[in-house]
């Protein structure tokens, strides 16, 4: 479902992305790690078509982003580490304004958004602005319209940060629930027991390279530890630090 | 999705969100409200009346009247297509690259091309409204000086629909193509280079007045020279030529010559849409794009790249070192505010825009345009006035939101051990030294090309000063009076910005205060220039004694001006929870 080829991009004297090979297929929840700088949040706006890829391509869905960019957003929803919202409008306006954005009449958009507010606990928010809403209320809003038109692929930056334990399980479950059902979940996140709680695989980026990818026990036995990812983790972005020419990318 | 299902779904969000901020003035303070109502009427009516007395009186000009006329519309379209073509840049700029609800839209199913389309018509109606409101009353007093039926004003109406598009247009292309062509820092530094050879050109292009002996002779030579100043805005190929030409037309006859550039307008317009049309899908989205990606023209030099370069500021660091008596903390938060001012484009090239046009006024005048040393007095007091009026809306501005925009940062000022105190004390002089310095020249030359006496020069260089740090008093007071940190969870978001807070009630009770304090001690000053002008003579030691006394009050209501607003702003954040 998403697919890059030598994805690279660079950034003046930077280069923040290189080389990317990535094929997600269907229905995969695949937490993207990696430390800060390391070239994530650049990597997800290639893969929405925010930033046109110095060389190399990312195709969503069979779609490349570059040439076919309507028809790849179709399927995707993107929810970035700052989301947009109209500040003057109420919670259920802007579902609606996002519904019809993606085609869908308006009824349709109105049901679905109602069943959304009541799973994202989102019904006391009704009737209020969203520019006098809390930081976690906003982040489910944000999540909520992007799961509206049922996207086949889910794009999401940092989700959990602001979220309150009840709000988070309630994310957390939500998106698992979608991945079953065939969403494929692109999840950039820095806290590390979500992506070792909800992904089938996991790949780290440190300083533009993909230096791992594979399930838990793939990471582990590359890194050579046990237990929780955490120790992975370090072990495996300690090495790209300290060798920094040229790390294979296990998968 | 389609453009026009797109548009329509997005004037649906702008017509709700518009909906919402109009009932939440009735949340607002009736004075704000009253004020902010009492100035449109005040500027409606003043406006009217003004420019009818200005028309009346041109038209009694022997055998000129009806060509002076013209020319004044010729000319005031001609600035006005200039002012909307800026406007439309500057806005377009923040609106087309900067927005974040820019960057969403391009993450939905829409094309890139609708998105500039949307964003480009949305920065034209910003742009222009409040142009077309200065333009009302003009018109109106147009139409009355030319005894005109009610259908006239309705034909220009029409006619300003297409004028204000094809700038807005235009601005939107040239956006486009110095975004997607110049790296950010050659087109900073482009901008700068624009605006000295801009300012230069005009300083040697533009003639000044002058004047004959005899005093008809000399009235026709300023005539003529006048006309031939302004022989500019008479380019047949210039939008603002086809405005004026239509309007006078209507005015004046034939009927069909007016039509007839309403249809060039509206084709011309029809023609810049389609330009932006075609453009905007070969280069928009590759604009955006290379634009959050810091590439462009020449971005392969080294020069252009931060990380590669020694950088520039340190020079500042260097140069607020070398001051004595400066506490660190005093350096850093200066040195913090100039860099942050400077790294904004849209911040500073307003401020230039501002004083380049008052700079270039003041360095056009002559005292032989004015006849008399007395005029030319009278002159150079309505400079200082002019000065003052723009400082008041540069401090309103940019100095008024400076408390509010530290927002979320505050916790680091405001628990440094310097103290908030400090912070709204360093603010104070460094806006109260910046515009002083800018003011000081700018009066200056004035008082030097009109050739002031030394008395009048002293007094009015030292009142630009006063003024400088009273308008500053006032807006950092007031500022951290009123302060705008945002409502909810928008305390925590970027996209708080100066206009936002300034529109707000301070911002409106600063500039008011503003105005009040520049009315008293132009006020208090015109007295002294009155009995000069009006021929009063004194001797020389009670003349001194006069001026001395004038500015003592001068000073003592800028003390107040200072001190009241800085006092109230100290207890504020004295007591402030953080």
């Amino acid at each position: 479902m998403i697919r890059t080829d030598k994805l690279t991009k660079q950034f003046a004297d930077l280069t923040a992305v290189k080389a990317l090979d990535l094929d997600i297929p269907q229905g995969e929840f695949f937490a993207f790690l990696g430390p800060n700088g390391a070239g994530k949040t650049t990597t997800i706006k290639l893969l929405v078509g925010l930033l046109k890829p110095t060389s190399g391509r990312a195709i969503v869905g069979g779609f490349d982003i570059q040439q076919d960019p309507v028809a790849a957003r179709k399927l995707i929803s993107y929810v970035p580490d700052l989301p947009f919202l109209y500040e003057k409008l109420e919670p259920l306006e802007f579902m609606l304004f996002v519904g019809q954005l993606y085609g869908m009449d308006r009824k349709q958009a109105e049901r679905s958004s109602l069943e959304l507010f009541e799973r994202f606990q989102l019904d006391a928010t009704r009737g209020q602005l969203i520019e006098n809403l809390s930081h976690g209320t906003r982040q489910r809003v944000v999540l909520a319209s992007a799961l509206l038109h049922d996207p086949k692929v889910l794009i999401i930056d940092e989700p959990m940060v602001g979220l309150d334990p009840r709000s988070a399980r309630v994310v957390k479950d939500v998106l698992k629930e979608r991945s079953r059902a065939g969403t494929t979940v692109f999840l950039s996140t820095h806290i590390l027991y979500i992506a070792e709680e909800l992904a089938d695989r996991i790949g780290i980026l440190s300083r533009g390279k993909l230096i791992a990818v594979g399930s838990m026990d793939q990471l582990r036995a590359a890194a050579g530890k046990v237990g929780a990812l955490e120790e992975t983790f370090l072990a495996l972005t300690q090495e790209s630090v300290e060798a920094p020419a040229e790390t294979p990318a296990g998968s | 999705m389609n453009t026009r299902e797109l548009f329509r779904l997005l004037l649906w969000v702008t017509g709700r969100m518009l909906l919402r901020r109009t009932m939440a003035l009735r949340q607002q303070s009736t004075l704000m409200l009253t004020v902010i109502a009492l100035f449109v009427l005040a500027y409606g009516v003043g406006g009217y009346f003004s420019f009818l007395w200005g028309f009346e009186h041109l038209s009694r000009f022997p055998g000129l009247g009806g060509v002076l006329i013209e020319r004044v519309l010729y000319v005031f379209f001609a600035f006005l297509l200039l002012m909307l073509v800026i406007s439309n840049m500057v806005i377009g700029y923040s609106a087309l690259f900067k927005s974040s609800e820019t960057q969403w839209l391009l993450t939905l199913p829409v094309r890139a091309a609708d998105v500039f389309a949307w964003k480009t018509a949305e920065t034209t109606v910003l742009a222009s409204w409040a142009f077309l409101f200065l333009a009302t009353p003009l018109m109106l007093a147009y139409g009355a000086a030319q005894e005109m039926p009610f259908s006239f004003y309705l034909r220009i109406a029409l006619l300003f629909i297409p004028f204000i598009i094809i700038p807005g247009a235009v601005g939107g292309l040239i956006v486009l193509f110095v975004t997607r062509y110049l790296h950010r820092r050659l087109f900073k530094w482009s901008l700068m280079a624009i605006g000295v050879v801009a300012l230069l050109g005009a300083t040697f292009f533009l003639r000044p007045l002058e004047s004959a002996d005899n005093e008809s002779v000399q009235m026709m030579e300023t005539v003529n020279q006048l006309l031939r100043g302004s022989r500019l805005a008479l380019q047949p190929l210039l939008p603002s030529y086809w405005v004026a030409a239509g309007v006078v037309a209507w005015g004046e006859g034939p009927v069909w010559k007016g039509n007839f550039f309403l249809v060039l307008l509206i084709s011309n317009a029809l023609m810049a849409g389609y330009a932006c049309t075609v453009f905007s899908r070969w280069v928009f989205y590759d604009g955006w794009s290379r634009n959050h990606s810091q590439e462009g023209f020449l971005s392969g030099l080294k020069w252009l790249d931060r990380s590669a370069r020694p950088q520039p500021v340190k020079w500042l660091d260097r140069l607020l070192g070398m001051l004595p008596g400066l506490q660190p903390w005093t350096r850093a938060l200066v040195a913090k505010d100039l860099r942050v001012f400077w790294r904004d484009t849209s911040q500073w090239s307003q401020f230039v825009i501002f004083f380049g046009l008052l700079g270039l006024y003041v360095i056009n005048l002559r005292p032989s345009a004015f006849g008399s040393p007395v005029w030319s007095m009278f002159v150079a007091f309505l400079s200082m006035g002019a000065t003052a009026l723009t400082s008041a809306t540069l401090t309103t501005r940019f100095v008024f939101p400076q408390f509010s925009l530290e927002g979320r940062r505050l916790w680091i000022v405001g628990l440094a051990p310097c103290g908030l105190k400090h912070v709204l004390y360093e603010k104070f002089w460094l806006s109260s030294v910046v515009t002083s310095v800018v003011t000081l020249a700018l009066m200056m030359i004035s008082a030097y090309r009109l050739k002031l006496p030394g008395w009048m020069t002293l007094l009015f260089g030292a009142t630009t000063v006063l003024m400088s740090f009273g308008l500053s008093g006032i807006a950092v007071g007031i500022g951290a009076l009123f302060p705008h940190f945002g409502s909810g969870a928008s305390v925590m978001r970027r996209d708080d910005n100066p206009a936002k807070i300034v529109s707000g009630f301070g911002g409106t009770f600063c500039f008011v205060m503003s105005l009040v304090y520049i009315l008293i001690v132009m006020g208090i000053e015109a007295w002294p220039l009155y009995t000069h002008l009006t021929g009063t003579t004194f001797t020389g030691y009670w003349w001194l004694t006069i001026v001395i006394a004038v500015w003592s009050v001068v000073m003592f209501v800028s003390l107040v001006a200072i001190t009241v607003p800085m006092r109230l702003a100290v207890r504020r954040v004295e007591s402030l929870e953080m």
